[in-house]
C-alpha cells in the first residue's frame, strides 16, 4: 500500500477511470431506486428501468475496459519495479496479491468519490427526463442500495479482475494468442455484416430499425479493431515517406504495432460508435420531424439513450486514450534523448511523433469510418430516399476533429515536456 | 582490421583548415543554484591537435564528464570559449547546436545509446538521414564490415553482445567522418576482449582516418591506448602524461590529490 502513497500520480488515471465508472453506474443505478419507490407510475418506471439497464449494461463494459486499459500501462511502467521485487524473492503470487490490492484500495477511493456526484448527476438526469415528458413530475429522486451496490459490485471487480490480468501478461513473458483474436475478429465482422444487411428486411417505420444497423457498425468495428494492428502494417509498407522524421516513425511504428493496439483500437472504436450512433439518431430524428409525427415516448427515450452512451464512451474513451498516448509517449525519454545525441534536432523528434500519431489516427478513423458507413448506409437507404443523409459530413468531421486532437495533442505535447529534459541526461535516466 | 585500411584509405587524406581539431578557453561550468552549487569545470584551457587521441582521466566527480558534454556541444558552459574544428560553438538553442554537430562530431557512449527499433544497418545511417544528407549503403557496408559486423546488417541491437552494440556505435560515429569523435567510458561496460576490439577501432579512426579522439575513461589500461593522457582533478588539468603506460598512468592517479595541492 506504501506504494500507492508513494505516487500518487501514477495511479491518478486508474482513480479518475474508476472514478467516472463508478459516478456513470451509480448515476444510473441510482435510477433503478427512483423507479422502485412507491407511487411511481407505470411509463415513468418504464423509462427509468429501460434506461438503467441499457446504460448500466454499457457503463459495465467501459468500465472494465477503461480500467483495465489503465492498470495495464500502470503495471508496464512498473515492469522494472516488479522484477526487482520479483528478483528479491517476492513469488509471483505476492506481486499478483500487491498490484490487485493497489487496485481494488484505488477503486474503493474512486468510487467513494464518486457518490457525491453521481447523486447529483442521476437528479440532473431526472430532471431532464422530466422535462422531456417521459417520466412525471412527482417523482422524487432517490439513490439507495442499488445505486450504491451497482457501483461497488461492478468497479471493484473490474479492478481486480484487470488488475490480475495485467500483472499476468507481464510476469509471464510472450505467448501471443493471435489466433484466438483472428477468430474474434472474424466472428465480430460476420455478425456484424449480417446485422448491417439484414437492415433491409425491416420496413422504414418498424420502431426497432435502428437497433440493427448500430449493433452491426458497432460489431464490425470490433471486428476492425481487434484486426488493426497487421492492418496497420500493411499501411506502413504501403508508405512512401522519405524525410528523416517520416522515415524514423514508419520504422518505429512497425516494431511497436502490439504496443499500438490499444491506443489503435480505441481509435476505431471511438470513430464507429460517435458516428454511427449520432448520425443513426440525426436521420432518425429528420425522418420524424418530416413526417410531421410526434415523437412517441420511446423515441425520445431512445434519443435520450443514444447521445448519453455516446456521450459516456466518448468521455472513456478521451481518458483510456490521453492516459495511454500520455505513458507511451512519456516513456520514450530515453528513445527520445538517443535520437537527439544521434543528431535530431527537437524539431525532428516532434516531427517523428507526429508523423506517427497522425498515421495511427488517420488508419484508425479510416477503420472506424468503414465501420460507421456499413451502418449508416442500409438505415439511410430504408428510412429515406438517400443514400448518405447530409448530417453525416458534419458529425464525422466533428468526431474526426475530436479524434485528432486528443492523439496529437496528448503525444506532442508530452513529447515537448519530454524533449526539455536535456539529452545527456534523458539517456541516462533510464540506463 | 586491414580492410579498414582499405576501406579508409580514402579519407585519409582529407585534411581541412583548422590544425587544431579542438580548443577550451576557461571553460566553466557549474550546476545547481547559490546553496548547493557544485563546479564542475573551474576554468579549464587546452587545445588538441588534429589527428590525435587523447584519453581524460580523474577521480569520480572531476568533472571529466562535463569536459567532454561542454566540448561536444551537449552542455553549454557557463563561461569561455570552446572551439571546435576551427569554429566557435555559439550558444544557440538546441537545433542550432545540433545542426552544427551533426557534421563534425561522432559520439560513442558507454551505454552504446543505439536505437533498439532500428536495424544494425538502419542505425549506422540514421546520422546521415537525420542530416539530410544523401545515405551510401555501399559506404556503410563497408565500416560495418570493418569493424566485424558485416554479416550483422539486419540485426537489432537486443540481438548483440556488448562489444558488438559498442562497435555499431563506432560505425554509426565514423559514418558522418567527423572531425572529432567523443568517446564516453566506451569500455566502461565491457570485458577486456571486447574493450581491446573497441579501442583498437578507435586507434585506427585516428590513424587511419586522421580523426580526432577525446575518450574519457577510468581505467588506466584504456587510457594507455591514447597518445596522451589528461588528468583532471576538481575541475581542473592536473597534469598531462604523453606515450603512456598503464602503468604510469595508474601512478599518476594515484597520486592526483598531491599535485593539485603542490600545485596550489
Amino acid at each position: 500500500m506504501r506504494s500507492v502513497r508513494q505516487r500518487p500520480g501514477r495511479f491518478l488515471a486508474t482513480l479518475l477511470s474508476a472514478f467516472l465508472g463508478a459516478a456513470v453506474v451509480m448515476t444510473f443505478g441510482s435510477l433503478h431506486d427512483t423507479a422502485a419507490r412507491p407511487g411511481v407510475d407505470a411509463v415513468s418506471r418504464e423509462t427509468l428501468s429501460t434506461t438503467a439497464g441499457v446504460v448500466g449494461g454499457y457503463g459495465t463494459l467501459l468500465v472494465f475496459f477503461a480500467v483495465a486499459s489503465t492498470l495495464t500501462v500502470n503495471v508496464r511502467q512498473r515492469a522494472a519495479e516488479l522484477e526487482l521485487l520479483r528478483c528479491s524473492g517476492a513469488t509471483p503470487a505476492q506481486i499478483g496479491r500487491m498490484v490487485v490490492g493497489e487496485a481494488v484500495a484505488v477503486a474503493l477511493a474512486g468510487s467513494a468519490a464518486a457518490i457525491g456526484p453521481s447523486v447529483l448527476g442521476g437528479r440532473a438526469l431526472l430532471a431532464v427526463f422530466q422535462d422531456n415528458g417521459q417520466v412525471a413530475r412527482s417523482v422524487e429522486h432517490s439513490f439507495g442500495t442499488v445505486a450504491l451496490l451497482s457501483g461497488a459490485r461492478i468497479t471493484l471487480p473490474a479492478a481486480a479482475g484487470a488488475a490480475l490480468l495485467a500483472v499476468r501478461r507481464t510476469t509471464r513473458t510472450g505467448r501471443r494468442c493471435s489466433g484466438a483474436r483472428r477468430f474474434l475478429a472474424g466472428a465480430a465482422l460476420l455478425a456484424g455484416a449480417a446485422a448491417t444487411v439484414s437492415t433491409f428486411a425491416f420496413s422504414a417505420t418498424d420502431p426497432a430499425l435502428m437497433a440493427l444497423p448500430a449493433y452491426g457498425a458497432i460489431s464490425l468495428s470490433v471486428g476492425l479493431a481487434l484486426l488493426a494492428s497487421p492492418l496497420l502494417k500493411g499501411v506502413l509498407n504501403g508508405l512512401p515517406l522519405s524525410g528523416a522524421s517520416g522515415w524514423l516513425a514508419v520504422r518505429n511504428l512497425r516494431e511497436r504495432t502490439g504496443h499500438l493496439a490499444g491506443i489503435l483500437m480505441s481509435l476505431v472504436l471511438f470513430t464507429a460508435v460517435a458516428t454511427a450512433t449520432l448520425t443513426l439518431q440525426a436521420v432518425e430524428s429528420d425522418a420524424v420531424r418530416a413526417s410531421g409525427a410526434v415523437k412517441s415516448a420511446d423515441a425520445k427515450n431512445l434519443e435520450t439513450l443514444n447521445v448519453t452512451v455516446v456521450g459516456i464512451i466518448v468521455v472513456f474513451v478521451c481518458v483510456m486514450l490521453v492516459n495511454s498516448l500520455y505513458a507511451a509517449t512519456a516513456h520514450r525519454t530515453r528513445e527520445f534523448g538517443q535520437q537527439r545525441l544521434a543528431g535530431a534536432t527537437p524539431g525532428q523528434v516532434l516531427g517523428t511523433v507526429g508523423t506517427e500519431h497522425l498515421i495511427l489516427t488517420v488508419t484508425g478513423v479510416v477503420l472506424g469510418t468503414v465501420a460507421a458507413l456499413a451502418g449508416i448506409v442500409p438505415f439511410t437507404v430504408v428510412r429515406t430516399d438517400g443514400v448518405l443523409p447530409h448530417q453525416a459530413a458534419g458529425i464525422w468531421l466533428g468526431v474526426v476533429a475530436v479524434a485528432a486532437a486528443v492523439t496529437l495533442g496528448t503525444s506532442l505535447l508530452t513529447a515537448r515536456r519530454v524533449l526539455r529534459v536535456p539529452a545527456v541526461g534523458a539517456v541516462a535516466v533510464a540506463a | 582490421m586491414r580492410t579498414m585500411s582499405r576501406a579508409g584509405s580514402r579519407h585519409a587524406y582529407d585534411r581541412g583548415p583548422a590544425q587544431e581539431a579542438l580548443r577550451l578557453v576557461k571553460v566553466a561550468k557549474t550546476y545547481g543554484t547559490d546553496g548547493s552549487a557544485v563546479t564542475a569545470l573551474d576554468g579549464v584551457t587546452l587545445g588538441l591537435g588534429r589527428g590525435t587521441f587523447t584519453a581524460v582521466m580523474g577521480p569520480s566527480g572531476s568533472g571529466k564528464s562535463t569536459l567532454l558534454q561542454c566540448a561536444a556541444g551537449l552542455e553549454r558552459p557557463d563561461s569561455g570559449v570552446v572551439r571546435l574544428d576551427g569554429t566557435e560553438l555559439t550558444g544557440g538553442s538546441e537545433a542550432e547546436l545540433t545542426r552544427f554537430r551533426r557534421g563534425r562530431v561522432g559520439f560513442v557512449f558507454q551505454q552504446y545509446n543505439l536505437l533498439e527499433t532500428l536495424t544494425v544497418a538502419q542505425n549506422t545511417v540514421l546520422p546521415l538521414k537525420l542530416a539530410g544528407r544523401r545515405v551510401d549503403r555501399r559506404r556503410a557496408r563497408e565500416i560495418l564490415t570493418a569493424v566485424g559486423l558485416g554479416d550483422r546488417l539486419g540485426h537489432r541491437p537486443a540481438q548483440l553482445s556488448g562489444g558488438q552494440r559498442q562497435r555499431v556505435a563506432i560505425a554509426r560515429a565514423l559514418v558522418t567522418e567527423p572531425r572529432v569523435i567523443f568517446a564516453d567510458e566506451p569500455t566502461g561496460a565491457l570485458d577486456t576482449r571486447s574493450a581491446r576490439e573497441v579501442l583498437r577501432l578507435l586507434r585506427e579512426a585516428v590513424r587511419v582516418h586522421g580523426r580526432t579522439v577525446v575518450m574519457v575513461t577510468h581505467d588506466p589500461v584504456a587510457a594507455s591506448w591514447a597518445d596522451s593522457v589528461l588528468f583532471l582533478a576538481d575541475g581542473r588539468l592536473a597534469g598531462r602524461l604523453d606515450a603512456p603506460t598503464a602503468d604510469a598512468v595508474a601512478e599518476r592517479l594515484a597520486h592526483l590529490g598531491d599535485d593539485v595541492t603542490a600545485g596550489v
